[in-house]
């Protein structure tokens, strides 16, 4: 190894010994993000929660807040009417804070399913994860039994999954694509069952309700919403945020993976497989909200770079504040009615996704 | 929406029914009410009064004085009963307020001009939702009904809206109407208005005399490549029968109905009934007909045999008796 | 190490090769009933440099992936030659300085060896630093992040590899050449007592390669056990101590340079006239080829 560094100087390279001090700097600059992160998405759940069609001074909201939080007392603040403090408390926190987890989730899932399948297009739906979820919700939604919709959709997600799973491995030895393509196949056919049980059953404004699930929205958020889906981004989320540099070990491919210790089939099941219980859970509580899952980690990476220890936390942070925002233009940009979020992030993400492709094809 | 009530049904009935009995036991705030009032049928000034409104238990703890109404249908009841001063917001409204009715600024200006998110309703601080469909009480548009109730806002749909099983009026008849009105008094307090609209709009429908040529139509509501039509326990057949006319959908069992042309051709019926709405105008309608090569041959399209109805009375409301005797005249200037 | 040139002399057979280096024995490989590897053996003493010859299609990118392990398609089965018989045959062994490396477990295998493959590529943005620091994943647990060590050694193998200058650089603008350095490096960050090369030559210019195969040569003088797959004849004969013939999934030759690289062993196996020349400065066999 000494005779080689003559080589090297030969070649009129620098050979720098400590050269830890420029790309050191460029690393620890790289980690500010996540703190930085992490107060974007407190400050943005803190301005969004003041923004709504309604009136409310920021005072009604600080006081509505404060009240809730056990502070009215100490502050001697007056609480509010039961219904302006429903606006704030009942309204908008639980549909803010689920869109943040929801956000989060979903970006954290993306990213972890692009490395999985070494493909920049997947997304955490990719395995009809949200086909089969909302196969689970509008059956039950027109079954009319709508206090089982979380359980159906959730149930739906990991049903599509495994079959998709099944047809891949059906097919021989479970590859990237032969499970992107199998989840393509499951997805088009939940779509297409999602599709003819509307058609068949619903009546009247039946039409409404499954449209707004199926386009993604968190208007129906309420404080169980919220445990469920940040409990899930909290425990599953937090897992799949530590498997950094299993997912780096795939970056060139399963051989290389293997070669450098990782046990590829066990940890790609592991990954899959939580990838598929965090979404269904999302799901379940949000509809599928598209886009998200798919710009986020790729706008993260272009910040920074392809490794995982700090692109997976980052793109949680990311999606959750991006959501929170998405959601809030949701409510507001044509209030008196509101969109279902699902429509701002299709509208956001289209012309991103398309910049994408472009881009990937001028390299 | 079926899907919602039916939860919220389970789990706000025994609160309900708890809450109502309790305010019963502790004496009702107007002295002069009955003593022995049922929750369900409560003399005039006896609160609280408890629905069961599409499967969902509503509570109307005292007479509601802040009302958002959603659809033409519930707030032209509304003025009808001279409530109008309790309406603080009206909201995708089907077209103008009669010149029968007295409006108010309210009603001239609605809030919105398609179903209304949460939070915009809710910024009105009603305490009565008044909705004319299902789905105008969902989280996506004016509030899940639960929630609402626990932010001590109640809500009510117009009962001949409902979809559940059970629930949706088969058929829709003007005896339902009238009840619905007589309903609605009564979560007011104001029986005596709704009694009296009772009486009006029965005298004005037995003065009618139906047409009796037994001439068949067809409803058609909206809908170009595939027309919406009246079926046979709606409003629309409602309306067409008291006009003395044979709806050629009367078979189908369902409120309205997607017809294919060659069905709609086929039946050729001797009137067509146009709905004139402002997103689909019964000149528009017209047009349509009478530029299709196929709708063009038939009979009524020929000699021009149409009746025309205004959106708002042919949902079941405090137009519906008025329909119909504008039905007759129409149909007592076409010369057949 | 020869003072004339940069070229090594031939190095005799090590009389103590038998006891550290790579010792393989009845290895063969079964992808969807078809024997891509059948009875093959390989032996491939320390501190020196074992070229894997074939033509296409001969089973030398399979074996190489078998020997670390991490063939992913098809499984073990026993060599076509063995007789039906009621006592177990003995198995495959892949044994390293004595160590059973099949046994091992994974992570601590990876710290052993070391595999470059030929074509290994990513769309991700991915600088070469983070490239070659991948492979320190073996000697850090899976949760923690890289140490100044690991940048260390990362550094060092891509001093060694020759692409210390490319540290900075996106893995995407590299140009065929620089991405096999790369590779390389990120095999030497993982410390490897044994290097395995599948075609480490590909898309190289002629001075890459040479480049390439004196790497190769100075990791044997380090006490590196080094495999390497090669198309290219000559490099085999200019760089190899030792060589294993397969063709069609079988070994027809092991042994060293000398005993391998003659016209008849090869004249069969690659269908094409060979001519062993002697190089004028070294006194390594040059090859030269003939159509029939």
């Amino acid at each position: 190894m000494r005779a080689l560094a003559e080589t090297t100087t030969a070649r009129g390279s620098s050979a720098p010994a400590g050269s830890g001090a420029p790309a050191g700097t460029r690393l620890s600059r790289a980690w500010l993000a996540l703190p930085v992160a992490a107060v974007v998405l407190v400050l943005s759940i803190g301005v969004a929660v003041t923004i709504g069609p309604a009136d409310l001074a920021l005072s009604e909201v600080g006081r509505s807040l404060a009240t809730h939080l056990g502070l009215s007392g100490p502050l001697g603040l007056e609480p509010l009417t039961a219904l302006r403090d429903g606006m704030v408390w009942q309204l908008r926190m639980p549909r803010i804070l689920t869109a943040a987890a929801v956000g989060a989730g979903l970006a954290l899932c993306g990213a972890v399913m692009q490395s999985l399948t070494r493909n920049p297009l997947a997304d955490p739906y990719l395995l009809g994860l949200s086909s089969g979820a909302s196969l689970g919700a509008v059956l039950v939604l027109l079954a009319g039994v709508p206090l089982l919709l979380p359980v159906a959709a959730f149930v739906g997600a990991v049903g599509a999954l495994a079959l998709a799973l099944s047809l891949a491995g059906a097919l021989g030895a479970i590859t990237p694509t032969r499970t992107v393509l199998a989840g393509l196949a499951i997805s088009q056919l939940c779509a297409a069952a999602v599709s003819f049980v509307i058609f068949w059953s619903a009546k009247g404004d039946a039409f409404r309700e499954v449209l707004s699930w199926l386009m993604g929205s968190v208007a129906s958020a309420t404080w169980t919403s919220v445990a469920i889906a940040g409990g899930a981004v909290l425990v599953l989320g937090t897992l799949l945020a530590l498997t950094g540099s299993v997912l780096d070990a795939f970056t060139f491919g399963e051989t290389a993976a293997a070669a450098l210790g990782v046990p590829v089939n066990r940890a790609r099941w592991i990954l899959l497989i939580g990838v598929a219980l965090l979404t269904g859970a999302l799901v379940s509580q949000s509809g599928s909200i598209g886009f998200v899952g798919l710009i986020l980690p790729h706008a993260v990476r272009l910040f920074t770079g392809a490794r995982h220890r700090l692109l997976l936390p980052l793109s949680a942070l990311a999606g959750a504040s991006f959501l929170v925002w998405a959601d809030t233009l949701a409510r507001t940009v044509f209030e008196p009615r509101e969109l279902p979020v699902g429509i701002v992030t299709a509208a956001i993400g289209a012309p991103v996704f398309a910049f994408l492709l472009w881009r990937g094809n001028h390299r | 929406m079926y899907p919602r009530p039916a939860r919220t049904s389970r789990a706000l009935a025994l609160p309900a029914i708890a809450v109502a009995a309790l305010a019963l036991a502790a004496c009702s705030p107007s002295a002069s009410g009955s003593p022995d009032a049922e929750a369900t049928t409560p003399a005039s000034g006896s609160y609280p009064v408890t629905v069961d409104n599409c499967g969902f238990e509503t509570t109307v703890e005292a007479a509601p004085q802040r009302v958002v109404t959603i659809k033409s249908s519930t707030t032209e009841m509304l003025l009808a009963l001279g409530l109008g001063d309790r309406i603080v917001g009206s909201a995708f409204l089907d077209g103008p307020v009669p010149d029968s009715l007295e409006t108010v600024p309210a009603v001239e200006k609605p809030f919105a001009s398609e179903a209304p998110g949460s939070e915009a309703t809710l910024a009105l601080e009603p305490d009565l939702v008044y909705a004319g469909w299902e789905s105008n009480l969902t989280a996506e548009t004016a509030g899940d009904r639960a929630t609402l109730a626990r932010l001590g806002v109640a809500t009510y749909v117009s009962p001949a809206a409902c979809k559940a099983d059970g629930y949706m009026p088969d058929p829709l008849t003007f005896d339902t109407v009238f009840a619905e009105i007589e309903e609605v008094g009564s979560l007011f307090d104001a029986d005596d208005a709704a009694g009296e609209l009772v009486r009006e709009q029965r005298a004005a429908l037995d003065a009618v005399k139906p047409d009796d040529r037994g001439l068949t139509a067809l409803w058609w509501s909206s809908g170009d490549d595939t027309p919406y039509v009246g079926a046979g326990i709606g409003a629309p057949q409602m309306i067409m029968e008291a006009a003395g006319l044979t709806n050629v959908s009367a078979d189908v069992h369902d409120t309205w109905t997607s017809l294919g042309w060659e069905n709609v051709v086929e039946a050729d019926p001797d009137v067509l009934v146009l709905v004139d709405a402002a997103w689909n105008s019964a000149d528009a309608k017209i047009e349509t007909l009478e530029s299709n090569p196929a709708t063009r041959e038939m009979t009524a399209v020929k000699e021009q045999r149409y009746v025309v109805v205004p959106f708002p009375a042919t949902e079941a409301g405090v137009r519906n008796v008025d329909a119909v005797a504008s039905v007759v005249d129409q149909l007592a200037d076409l010369d057949l | 190490m020869s003072a004339a040139t940069d070229l090594p002399a031939l190095a005799p057979q090590a009389p103590s090769a038998r006891r550290g280096g790579l010792t393989a024995e009845r290895v063969t490989w079964e992808i969807s009933g078809r024997l891509i590897l059948d009875d093959v053996g390989v032996l491939a003493p320390t501190g020196a440099v074992t070229g894997l010859l074939g033509p296409n299609g001969s089973g030398k990118s399979t074996l190489l992936r078998v020997l670390a392990g991490v063939q992913q398609a098809g499984r073990a089965a026993p060599p076509s030659a063995d007789l039906p018989s009621p006592v177990a045959q003995p198995g495959p062994t892949t044994a390293f300085d004595g160590a059973d490396l099949a046994a091992l477990p994974r992570r601590e295998r990876a710290r052993v060896l070391a595999l470059v493959e030929q074509d290994a590529t990513t769309d991700l943005p991915l600088s070469v630093l983070d490239a070659v620091l991948l492979g320190r994943i073996p000697h850090r647990s899976l949760l923690a992040g890289d140490s100044d060590a690991d940048r260390t050694a990362a550094h060092a193998a891509l001093a060694t590899a020759g692409a210390g200058d490319l540290a900075d650089r996106e893995v995407g603008t590299l140009s065929g050449g620089e991405r096999q350095r790369v590779h390389m490096a990120r095999a030497l960050a993982q410390d490897p007592r044994l290097l395995l090369l599948d075609e480490p030559t590909n898309h190289l210019d002629i001075a890459a390669q040479l480049h390439a195969m004196r790497v190769l040569r100075d990791l044997a003088a380090d006490g590196v056990t080094v495999v390497a797959a090669l198309h290219d004849l000559n490099h085999a004969a200019s760089t190899c101590d030792h060589l294993v013939l397969l063709d069609q999934g079988r070994v027809v030759a092991s042994g060293p340079v000398g005993d391998v690289l003659v016209p008849e062993v090869l004249e069969p196996v690659y269908g094409v006239r060979v001519d062993v020349l002697t190089h004028p400065r070294t006194g390594r066999p040059v090859l030269s080829f003939d159509r029939d």
